[in-house]
This record gives C-alpha cells, structure tokens and sequence, in this order.
C-alpha cells in the first residue's frame, strides 16, 4: 500500500526530475511547491540518499537532485526503500509479512487473490520510471480526473467521450 | 533477415554450447539445422569438466546439474538409472569427469536422434573469426574451410589464456613433475585453489602450500537446507550498493534469529540475482566487483562437504597455509623467492617456493582475450566488453552490442562471456535457463 511517505517521495523525485540535469533543488521549494510538510520532507530526502536516488549539497546554494538519470530510477525502486516490500495488504508480504489477527491466512482467499495483486503491482512500478511518470501528459491526467469523475453505477451510455477514446 | 532463423552455428562446444544444442533440437522444425564447432577432442568439457581426477567434484549437487530447464531432475535421474549413485546418497557431488560423461551422451544420443534428419553437425575445429554477411553468418575455421548460417552463437566460456609471469597453470606443459617434498604457492584461495589442492594430494605430493589472495577467505561448505522464499516484492532494487548489503545482512540476521542457516538466504535470493544485478545502477556494479564479490563468492559458490572437510585438515595440520596479501616481488633463484605483504600487518613476509601455480580466476579484459572469435570480433568493432570489463556486451536478449552500440540481430552470447549483463551465469543451473529462454526467443 502506498503511503503518504510514499507518495511524496514519489512527488519531490519528481520535482527533481524536471530540473536541468544537475541543478539543485532546495528543499522549501520542493516542500511548497508539492504541499509536503518541510520535516517529513527532509527525512524523506534523506532515505532516498541513503538508496543512493538523490544527491545533497549542504550550505546556502545547497539542496537537493537527482543522483542519475530520471530514465534509470524505477518507481518499484523507489516504493520499496520508503515503504518497504510491495504489497497491498500486510499478511501478502513474505519479508514484513503480519498475520491478520482475524482470519486463517491459509483459507484465507482474499490474501490469496492479494499474493497476485503483489506481482501485478511489482510488474507496473518496475517497470516504469521516474522521467514516465514525470511525462506523464496533462491529458493523460484529464482522462484520469475523468475516470474518477465517473458517476457511480453510472448507465455505460454516459461514460465521457474521452474515456471511449482512450481505450 | 526476415522470416526465421534456421541454420544456427554455435562457437564452442563445452557445455553452454552442448545445453543450447539439446534446447535448440527441441523444436520440431524439420529445417532446423544446429551446427556445434570446438576446438577440443571432446564435447562437453570445456575447463570445467575435463579434469580426470576422481577427487574433482561437482560443486553444485547432482540434483541442480541437469542440462535441461524443464527436466531438473535429468541428472539426478541419469546417474541412478546407471548405478553411480544411489537416492540415499542425497545431496550428491558426482566427479566432475561423470558430468562430461553425461553431456557426452546427451551429445551422442541427440546424434543418434537427428542422424536421419541432418539437422544436427559437430566439427572439430578452432573457430578464427565470425563475419556477418548479406544474408547471415560466416564462421572461419582454422583448417581454412568456413561454415555460414544464418546466425552464431557464442558459446566460447572461459579465456584460458596462458599464466602470466612465473605463475603457471595447474596441469599445463610447464606443470612439469615435482619433488614430493617442494614448496609451493598457489595465487588465490578459491575454487581453483582447492582443486590444485586436490591434484596435487593426488600426485603424492606432500610439501607446504602457501596460498595467497587478498583476502584470504576459504569458500564455505555445502550444507543439507532449505532456501528461504522471497519474492521480488521484498527485494531493494536498483539502490546503492551499500543500502542492500545493508538489507541483505538484516535478512540473515533475522534469519538466523529464527534458527535458519545463512545458506538458505543466500540461496533464497539467487532466483533474483540477474534482476537485482541488471536494476543496479553502473556504480553499484562497479562497487560490487570490487569491493562486495569476494565475500560474495565464498558465501554463494561452496563446495561439496567431503572437500570442505580434507581442506580445512589441510588447513589445521599446516599444510596449507592461507594468507591474506599481495604478492609484491617474485625473485628467480632456481626456485622462486616471493615476497608477500600482508594485508593486516602491511609487514612483508618472504617464501621460498618450487613453482607457483596460477589459481586465481581472475576475469581478464575480454578486449586482450587469447581466444581469437572473441579478440577478433572486438578488433573488428563488432563486439565491444561490457561497461565493467567482464565480458561482453549483450542485450538482454542475448546479442552481442558492437562499439558502436548497434545491437546485433545476428551474433549472439551464451554463459560466462554475458555475465555483464547476467552476473549470475557460470552455472549449469542459470545456464540452462539462458538457454531455454534462447531456444524459445530464436525458434519460437
Ligand atoms: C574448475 C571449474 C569447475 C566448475 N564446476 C562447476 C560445477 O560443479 N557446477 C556448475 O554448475 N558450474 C561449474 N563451473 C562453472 C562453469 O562455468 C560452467 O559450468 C561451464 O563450464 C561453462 O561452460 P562453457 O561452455 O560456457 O565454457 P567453457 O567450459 O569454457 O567451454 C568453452 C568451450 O568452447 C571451446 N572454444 C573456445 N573458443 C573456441 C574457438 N575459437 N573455436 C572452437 N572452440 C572454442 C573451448 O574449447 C571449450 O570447450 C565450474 C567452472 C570451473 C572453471
């Protein structure tokens, strides 16, 4: 499950790699211009330096960017140093794996169907990287706000144009 | 090159070339034609398997040796069905000289199988060069007949490039008869180091050995386990080097808290060494081979029990010595005089040896390679070394990227030479898998 720390991870990785190769970003333009708390940023960026994703300079002109190519860095990379294995739902970890207090995991069949959503999961975010996402278009983006902007149990006849072409 | 692939020569015929042949005449296209050259009077060898020495085992049990992906029990299987080992025996380590015998005979009965239908032919031959033509291949042979296909595979393993300076390789020419009693100093502390070992032992000779490498550090024993299960979900990619060794130690340490032996976390993470290896970024990779993979290796390449069990012997009653330095001088004197500086106490320790043997495996440039398919492509621009030095460049798909960076559609590598792009492919058990994934990526 993403998490908030993972999602502004994901955001500030971003920022980042919009910049000219090898510019620095500082962290307080990152924070505002993401809506991310500064403190909860900071310790992010440090994690993702510790992976080796970013690459800091302290002082007045420092801040923060990219260690390598956007193209290089997967977004499975980058989910699993901040939020740990991949995985929807606690008990379909093997690693970090957690026992549900209120079921038996081995008739369980919502872990079980969940096991498979773990490898779909891994196969979309290695597979795409940060400069994808960071491409991602404004149009793109429409169709998903329209997706999401769906009526609920909507009549199949009223789905936005842009969906239909989409597909 | 449209439509497929049919005719396909494959350079070198130790066993990387022998598996892919086996995978490749799976298929049923009767106009498959497999053509398999080596330089060697026998198939199947290579370095690794022609040793006679009864002593000379497996380092991977008979359970994990099968040449084929989808039948890993075929080994296993083979030597129960000849008597050579029975299932009580489990975990097995068959000599190594059993294991040519087996691709022998897969080689002979795939023989046997395809005489009518032509599509498999073995030469003999040292293989000079590979030139691509308009319509596919040509491979030069040096009896200065030339054989064409539509595409090549090499499959041309090891460099076995002559030992350098005094050293000199174990059962080579200059590996002349020696007083029982001489001294002598292997370079390196591996594998190879214990097979010296071993043959020497087996010739009675009863002299010191003084083995040098950097570190010093005897690769571990086998031991009876279960590998742990982890999934790529669990697994840091494409971090720093130091983030998932970081990762990689509080695994086993967790591990080992709940009573599991080391061994099964390594050997858990091996199904997803090539993805963690390809997800690095190129100075992870570079970290890794210098710094991480001799620890690496010890850990992850063991040898059988029984072997572990004479060289520790050896160790403990004196007769090998293990140290961790630098080889800085080697003076002629008759015998040799070498001046080791060691790696703790930087103070320099003096030996005199009788003859120095050249165990220690290390991978040379691939562009200064002795092996003349391979030199000449590389002079040729048709084929450039990885970023790392190692081996060759290759796609994922196995072909072979030129200096220039154009991939080829119609050379392509197997085994060792891709372990750039591979890393975890010395193996019969990865190798197998490479070829599998070929066959089915060239055929269909
Ligand atoms: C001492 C040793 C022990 C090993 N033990 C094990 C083990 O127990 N289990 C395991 O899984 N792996 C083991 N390995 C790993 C080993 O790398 C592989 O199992 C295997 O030997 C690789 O085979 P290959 O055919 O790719 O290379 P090689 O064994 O090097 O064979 C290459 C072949 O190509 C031929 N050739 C090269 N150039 C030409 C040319 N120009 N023209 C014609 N022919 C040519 C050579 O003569 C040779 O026969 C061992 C390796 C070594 C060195």
């Amino acid at each position: 499950m993403l998490t908030k720390k993972g999602k502004y991870g994901l955001k500030a990785l971003v920022h980042l790699a919009r910049l000219p190769v090898g510019q620095l970003a500082f962290v307080n333009d990152v924070a505002t211009g993401n809506n991310i708390p500064k403190k909860f940023l900071d310790a992010i960026l440090g994690e993702l330096r510790n992976a080796g994703f970013v690459q800091s300079r302290k002082g007045k002109d420092g801040g923060y960017r990219l260690a390598r190519p956007a193209d290089e860095i997967k977004v499975g990379h980058v989910v699993r140093v901040l939020d740990g294995p991949l995985a929807p739902i606690p008990c379909a970890s093997r690693t970090q794996y957690q026992r549900c207090e209120d079921c038996n995991e081995a008739t369980c069949q919502v872990r079980h169907l969940m096991l498979e959503v773990r490898q779909a999961i891994a196969e979309v975010l290695d597979q795409r990287s940060l400069a994808e996402m960071r491409d991602i278009s404004l149009d793109d983006l429409s169709v998903a706000r329209a997706i999401d902007d769906l009526p609920v149990a909507g009549d199949i006849g009223d789905l936005p144009v842009a969906v239909k072409v989409q597909a | 090159m449209t439509g497929r692939a049919n005719s396909i020569i494959i350079v070198g015929g130790g066993a990387s070339g022998v598996v892919l042949a086996a995978h490749l005449l799976k298929s049923p296209n009767p106009d498959l034609r497999v053509t398999l050259i080596e330089r060697r009077p026998h198939f199947g060898q290579g370095i690794a398997y022609s040793t006679l020495l009864s002593a000379h085992v497996l380092n991977v049990s008979a359970a994990g040796m099968s040449a084929y992906a989808d039948d890993p029990g075929n080994f296993w299987r083979w030597l129960q069905e000849r008597g050579l080992a029975t299932a009580e025996q489990a975990p097995f380590y068959a000599p190594r000289s059993i294991y040519a015998r087996y691709l022998g005979e897969l080689l002979d009965e795939l023989q046997a199988r395809e005489k009518q239908s032509g599509r498999l032919r073995l030469i003999r031959e040292e293989s000079l060069s590979i030139t691509p033509t308009a319509s596919g291949v040509e491979v030069a042979l040096a009896n200065g007949t030339s054989v064409v296909a539509h595409l090549a595979v090499l499959a041309t393993g090891h460099d076995e490039e002559p030992a350098q300076g005094h050293a000199i390789r174990m059962g080579s020419e200059a590996d002349t008869a020696l007083p029982p009693d001489a001294g002598v100093m292997v370079l390196g502390t591996g594998l190879s180091m214990v097979d010296a070992f071993l043959a020497l032992e087996q010739r009675g000779h009863r002299g010191d050995i003084i083995a040098v490498s950097r570190r010093g550090l005897l690769p571990s024993p086998h031991r009876k386990g279960n590998p742990i299960k982890l999934d790529v979900a669990d697994i840091p990619l494409g971090t720093q080097l130091s983030y998932f060794v970081g990762w990689f130690r509080d695994l086993i340490k967790e591990n080992q808290k709940a009573g599991i032996d080391w061994r099964d976390v390594v050997d858990g993470l091996r199904p997803f060494n090539q993805k963690i290896w390809q997800n690095w970024p190129a100075s992870a990779k570079r970290r890794f081979v210098e710094h991480t993979k001799a620890w690496w290796d010890i850990h992850r390449h063991r040898m059988a029990p029984e072997v572990y069990a004479r060289v520790t012997e050896a160790v403990r009653s004196g007769r090998i010595r293990l140290v961790a330095g630098r080889v800085v001088d080697i003076a002629r004197n008759g015998e040799f005089t070498v001046q080791v500086q060691s790696r703790h106490t930087q103070r320099l320790e003096t030996f005199e040896v009788a003859r120095i043997y050249d165990c220690s495996g290390i991978v040379r440039d691939i562009s200064t390679s002795s092996n003349s398919v391979v030199r000449s492509l590389v002079d040729r621009g048709l084929a450039r070394p990885d970023p790392l030095r190692i081996g060759l460049d290759v796609s994922a798909k196995c072909e072979i990227i030129a200096g220039d960076g154009t991939v080829s559609a119609k050379i392509l590598a197997v085994g060792p030479l891709t372990r750039g792009t591979f890393f975890e492919i010395d193996a019969i058990p990865d190798i197998r898998v490479q070829c599998a994934r070929l066959s089915k990526q060239l055929l269909g």
